[in-house]
């Protein structure tokens, strides 16, 4: 039989640790995902994820369900992005080269996947992670809430704490930027390519 | 017709978003009279085929495998990692102190305790053995028992002494003569009947024994595998402290690192420019 999150909760909170597990094996790769694609570091998302169930895990005593544990949850893991975000501009970290990143491809190399394709991949997925790293925070979380969530306007504004309107704005003004950062890289690499 | 500049009246960005999503924000007929509106102006109809052109290149962008084996991989890791942090931060405060000073106060604990419980450790043709409590040894036990009854004095086969051993040894060649004697005149006086009951008793008391050393050996086990699994956790628990504190380090140095690489640029170009 599979338990909603609402029933797992009540379970958590009577005392059924196994119930907690299993709501962690449910959202922790969407709850990953958020934070990595909104922060952009696969460790720190990582610590951000596990730090998201951590706190999760404390505060559910005091968890009433006036939001859903989903909405709930994502608001833990991007208060802790956005502390994350906070820390990081007051003591910025030397970028990496812009280059392709020998150590990372070898670290993300599978044994099916030839190099070739792994660099293709990584370069599809670089561009548009690029894209969105330019933009404001408040534009790239909506982007991520809406187009790999799912969220509606309207979950997306009670996480936020922003009206329906700003949040259809940040999306419209967001994917405007992307559409002309994808262009321009675009036009780079045709450039390159006819070097 | 198709216009070729939006002539919409409404928030033609909102209006764009709401459109593109299928959002259930908006009324039927909103939509249906936007998705007209659509239908007639060029201008939407580009920028709305180039937001669904956008949307599918983000679908490109996927985040690196999680890897949560050190995470939340399965039920019981998490569980751990939960218990391991709860532990961390309700930790009392002897917790505080370095492990290995927690380990050594242990061992010493450990050591007091042994001599207190009369420890007797044991390597013999047997194999080893660990012994525990007041009880003696066999030997001993019948090295002991014998001697009140050759009317001897009573010594303890753990004494201090070096001399101690040898008289113990003299003393049990001594009441084992003795006693060859004693049970040879003994057995043709004594009815048949008490010796299996005695050796019954023998036996007896002998198992108890052997099982209360084996329920000491387990308690000692169980004990000692407390002690690891305490220092085990105060040993991650040590070293989350030292990954973030390196953590720190590497960010200060990168920052280091940067201005140093901005200073030499700048050096370089003044250089160039003095030439």
């Amino acid at each position: 039989m599979t338990w909603t999150d609402e029933e797992l909760v009540a379970r958590s909170i009577g005392g059924d640790s196994e119930s907690f597990n299993e709501l962690v094996l449910r959202w922790e790769r969407p709850i990953y995902a958020l934070a990595y694609r909104t922060i952009g570091r696969e460790e720190d998302a990582r610590d951000v994820c596990q730090e998201t169930f951590l706190r999760a895990f404390r505060a559910l005593p005091g968890f009433r369900g006036q939001a859903k544990f989903s909405s709930w949850l994502y608001r833990i893991a991007l208060n802790l992005c956005r502390d994350w975000i906070r820390r990081e501009r007051r003591a910025p970290i030397v970028q990496p080269p812009e280059d392709v990143d020998v150590m990372e491809l070898a670290a993300a190399s599978e044994p099916s996947e030839s190099i070739e394709d792994l660099v293709a991949r990584k370069d599809l997925s670089r561009a548009v992670e690029r894209a969105m790293a330019l933009l404001p925070d408040e534009q790239r979380t909506a982007i991520v809430l809406k187009e790999y969530h799912g969220l509606t306007f309207q979950e997306i504004a009670e996480l936020l704490g922003c009206p329906l309107s700003t949040v259809k704005t940040r999306l419209y003004q967001g994917l405007t930027v992307l559409r002309r950062e994808l262009a321009k890289g675009e036009q780079q690499r045709a450039k390159k390519a006819t070097l | 017709m198709t216009e070729s500049v939006c002539t919409y009246s409404g928030n033609r960005d909102e209006a764009l978003v709401t459109f593109l999503y299928d959002d259930d924000t908006w009324s039927g007929g909103d939509r249906a009279a936007f998705g007209v509106h659509v239908s007639t102006c060029a201008a939407c109809r580009d920028e709305l085929d180039a937001m669904r052109g956008i949307r599918a290149e983000l679908g490109r962008w996927n985040p690196p495998d999680p890897n949560f084996a050190i995470t939340f991989s399965n039920a019981p890791r998490a569980q751990s990692a939960i218990n391991q942090q709860s532990a961390i931060d309700n930790q009392p405060w002897w917790e505080s102190i370095p492990a290995w000073a927690q380990v050594a106060a242990a061992l010493l604990f450990l050591g007091v305790s042994a001599g207190i419980a009369n420890l007797d450790i044991r390597y013999d043709s047997q194999g080893l053995s660990v012994r525990t409590g007041w009880s003696q040894p066999r030997n001993a036990a019948v090295a002991t028992t014998a001697a009140p009854a050759a009317g001897g004095a009573s010594v303890s086969a753990k004494g201090d002494a070096p001399w101690t051993a040898d008289l113990v040894a003299l003393q049990q060649q001594l009441t084992a003569e003795m006693r060859t004697a004693r049970t040879a005149a003994a057995a043709s006086a004594q009815p048949a009947a008490v010796r299996p009951a005695d050796a019954d008793l023998v036996r007896r008391v002998r198992a108890l024994i052997d099982e209360s050393e084996k329920r000491q050996q387990r308690e000692l086990a169980l004990r000692v595998a407390e002690v690891l699994r305490d220092v085990n956790v105060q040993r991650q628990a040590d070293l989350a402290r030292v990954n973030r504190a390196l953590g720190a380090v590497e960010n200060n140095l990168g920052v280091e690192v940067l201005k140093t690489r901005q200073q030499v640029n700048l050096m370089y170009r003044a250089s160039q420019v003095v030439r």
